[in-house]
Order: C-alpha cells, then structure tokens, then sequence
C-alpha cells in the first residue's frame, strides 16, 4: 500500500491553496464559496454531479476563468489580474483537457516543442530533447511526426500529457481526461496518468474513473452545486460516504 | 468577315508582356498590403479594441459598399487637392496613376481580406484558446503561432478567390490611364482590327494564370491536408 500523501492542516507550503472562492456565470453559482488546499505530491480527484462545478474550479486554477471572489495561491504565488503573475503560474501549471485541444496544423513533436521554446526560451535542439523524452514516457514516440488527427483518442489525449509535460510543471490539472474517448482508449490514458502519479507529481483530476481514483487518489473530493460536500480517502468514500448526496451520486455512477 | 489570324497575338507579345507584368506586379502589392492590413484589421476587430474596431468596421463598410472604379477616381482626384490643402499652398500634389493604382488596391482589398479573416477567426475552437493559455503562452505568440496558421489554412480556398478577382480587377487600371494586360489587348485590338484574336488571346491567358493559382493553392492545401482537416 502506496503511504498516502494529504495536506496537514500545519503544512505552511501547501501547492496549492484556494479559499472561499466564488464564480458566477451571470446569475448562476459556479462555485459558491469553495477552499481547497493540496499538498506536494498529494493526488486529488474530484468529482460530482454535471454542474457542481468541479471543472470550473481546476480552470479558476490557472486562471482559464477568471474567479469573482476568493484567494487563489500556486506554489506560493497569488493569483491576481497582474499578467505576470496570470504567466507564472499558468508556467508551472500543466492542464490536460477533455477534448485534448491539441495543435492541428503542427506535428505531435511541434505541440510539444511550441511553449517550451517560446515560453521557457529553451534551444530548439534542447527543446527537442525534451519533447522526445516525455513522448518516449508516453509511449507514443514513434508517431513524433505524425499530424494529431492522424492518432487515435487514445493518442492524442497522451500526446496532450506529454504537451503539458514539456514545461516542466510542478502541478498537473485533469480536465475529465478520458470522457472524450472511446471504451477502449480509456486505460491506455488511465495507465499513463498513473504512472506520472507514481512519479510523484502533484495532481488534481477531475474523473468518474473510480477505479482509477482508488488506485492513486490521496483523496477524493466530492462536489455539489458549487461547494465542496465530502471529502476523504477514496477507500473510505467508496465504501461509505457520509453525506446522502455523496451516496445518490455513487449510487447513479456504479449503476 | 475574315479568318482568325493569330499572327498579331506573337507581334503584339512583348506589349501584352509589359501589360501582363503590370496586373501581375499590382496583384502581388495589394495581396501583400491587403492581407498585412486585412490582419490587422481583423485582429482589432477581434480583440473588439473600443474605438479602433469601430473605425475599422466603417472603413470595411465604406470600402465594400463603392466600386472600385469609383475609389480609383476619388484617389486619384480627391487625394492631390487633400495633398494640397495640407502643404498649406492649396496647389494639388499629384500623386500619380501607378502610385494611386497600388495604394488603392492595397487598401480596398484590406477590407475584403478583413471580413474574410475575421470570419476565420471567429471559426477557431475555443479549446485552441484555452490550451493556449493553459501553456503559458503569450497573446502576440498564441496568435502567431497557433491561432492566425489555422485560419490562414481554413481561408486559403477564400483567399484565393479573392486574389483572383483581384487579379482581374486590375483591368480597372484602365480610368487612370494606366495599361495592364486587358488594356495592352484592347488598344492593340482597336489598333489592328483583330479584336476576336486579341480577346481570344487575353482570354487563355487568364485562364491559365488563374488555374495555375487555383493549382498552387491546391498543392499547399494537399501538404498540409491533414492539418486543418477537423478538430
């Protein structure tokens, strides 16, 4: 059994820190009011309902929706409308999204060399380097000079792994990873995302895979219109989560 | 009636040559000015940049709804006596037929470029944007490199037919005096009693430089096929 890696209510450097954030798309409450802190290394999954806001909250993270209230902290940068800081922290947060959002009219080795080079001002043959290296982690080096829709769901969601990647970033987001693809495809992202678990990387997902959230989550958090409603270590929510909603929703997603 | 006698057409070549290198030459400028500009307006008008995107959307409605002809007039008459009142002495500045022909076409084509760019870039995915953001990257890059690529291949069908018909447009040269490839052939028409022969002639000429366009575009679209297939 893997030790578990949680967020201390003394650690004084979590990750990440979200407190009492607030977002509303016009009269609705994305997120009413929602704290989080994650640790190094600590792997978080979130899920609930459609709508309960989970997604909003890993966007709010690296400011791909802007919040309306509330205290965003990465690695000990506070998010604020500064672009300086916006950069920073987007630099040093890697996001995987549902529909992939890869580059269609560059190579797979292209997608991941673009922000290393312009962002990281890395060398084109250092960034080269990289971009092979973390394909080769993915598995999906042999097709480096393929276009993205020649590859499969499958590939060009791994493809997006090694994208985000490439920057080198201390915490990785997952936007529903694998909704987007067939059955099939599934495991072979599942099994990659694992790996970089085990690699010790940070991360926050965003799934239904429960599954998978067994085998690396520290924690799982629950969600429910807009606030945090459960949290806990996945063995314990799985087998017996404490609020009802939590129960209906486990109901709903194993049947 | 006599008998087509293409023999003219070979005497008359390096005049209809000067003409053809003339429309080529103001093709290849306005493309270039109008794509540049045609970009930049779009792209104000896509950053919805407050007052410059409202001057930008009147000059585009101005621009496509006079002909061309009668910008060429208004240019080349209105622009010398502006000149003129600026200089403070009131005497028109000539700005001359081959300066008033490339400025007008840079400038009137910038507007149906425009439209046309601002459409494509309305039609990117907004994933493209947010994976942009989520990489760090900035906003001059994320346009250079992501964004402004895909468009241009998504419009090159449009593109082209534009610049075809700019191509043709160019005839209109003509009300300033100045002698591009239907011009060099309708004076020489005139001149020597062969009109059908001459337009024939013309004609072909058109046709072969327009399809090789539509050629070019072609291969460039096969290369990068795959790329903006779907997303």
């Amino acid at each position: 059994m893997q030790q578990r890696r949680t967020v201390s209510p003394t650690d004084p450097f979590p990750m990440v820190i979200v407190e009492r954030l607030v977002k509303r798309f016009g009269s609705f409450n994305a997120l009413s009011g929602v704290s989080l802190k994650v640790a190094k290394g600590e792997k978080i999954v979130l899920c609930g309902p459609s709508g309960s806001g989970k997604s909003t909250l890993i966007r709010c993270i690296n400011h791909i929706e802007k919040h309306d209230s509330g205290r965003i902290v990465v690695d000990g940068i506070e998010l604020t409308d500064r672009i300086r800081d916006i950069n920073n922290i987007r630099s040093e947060v890697g996001m995987v999204f549902q529909s992939f959002n890869l580059f269609p009219h560059l190579s797979v080795l292209e997608n991941c060399m673009l922000a290393p080079m312009k962002v990281r001002g890395l060398a084109e043959p250092e960034a080269h380097e990289r971009a092979v290296a973390l394909l080769r982690k993915v598995r999906i080096h042999d097709q480096a000079h393929k276009y993205p829709t020649q590859l499969s769901g499958g590939q060009q969601q791994r493809v997006a792994i090694a994208r985000a990647l490439c920057m080198q970033p201390k915490i990785m987001l997952f936007d529903e990873p694998t909704s987007a693809l067939d059955p099939e495809m599934v495991k072979e992202v599942l099994e990659t995302i694992v790996e970089l678990a085990q690699d010790g990387m940070t991360m926050v997902c965003v799934t239904h895979e429960m599954g998978f959230a067994r085998e690396v989550a520290d924690r799982v958090v629950f969600m429910d219109l807009g606030s945090i409603v459960e949290e806990g270590d996945p063995s314990t929510f799985f087998r017996a989560p404490n609020t009802d909603r939590a129960k209906a929703f486990l109901n709903r997603i194993i049947h | 009636m006599n008998s087509l006698d293409f023999s003219i057409v070979l005497q008359a070549w390096p005049y209809l040559w000067s003409g053809l290198l003339f429309s080529l030459s103001l093709t290849a400028a306005a493309f270039l000015v109008g794509m540049f500009l045609g970009t930049l307006f779009a792209l104000v008008q896509h950053f919805e940049l407050r007052v410059l995107s409202q001057l930008v959307r009147s000059y585009v409605a101005l621009m496509r709804s006079i002909p061309l002809i009668l910008v060429l007039f208004w240019f080349f008459f209105l622009v010398p006596i502006v000149l003129g009142h600026l200089s403070g002495n009131g005497r028109p500045v000539p700005v001359g037929a081959t300066y008033t022909a490339f400025i007008t076409f840079g400038l009137f084509e910038a507007a149906y470029y425009s439209e046309i760019i601002r459409v494509g870039l309305r039609a990117v995915n907004k994933g493209q944007f947010e994976a942009c953001q989520a990489l760090a990257l900035s906003t001059f890059d994320t346009y250079r490199h992501v964004i402004l690529p895909q468009v241009f291949r998504v419009a090159s069908p449009i593109i082209l037919s534009q610049t075809i018909i700019l191509f043709q447009d160019t005839s209109l040269v003509y009300v300033l005096s100045l002698t591009d490839l239907l011009g060099a052939a309708s004076k020489l028409a005139q001149l020597h009693g062969r009109l059908v022969e001459m337009y024939l002639a013309v004609a072909v000429v058109y046709l072969i430089i327009s399809c090789a366009a539509s050629q070019f575009v072609a291969s460039l679209r096969k290369k990068y096929a795959i790329a903006g297939a779907r997303r």
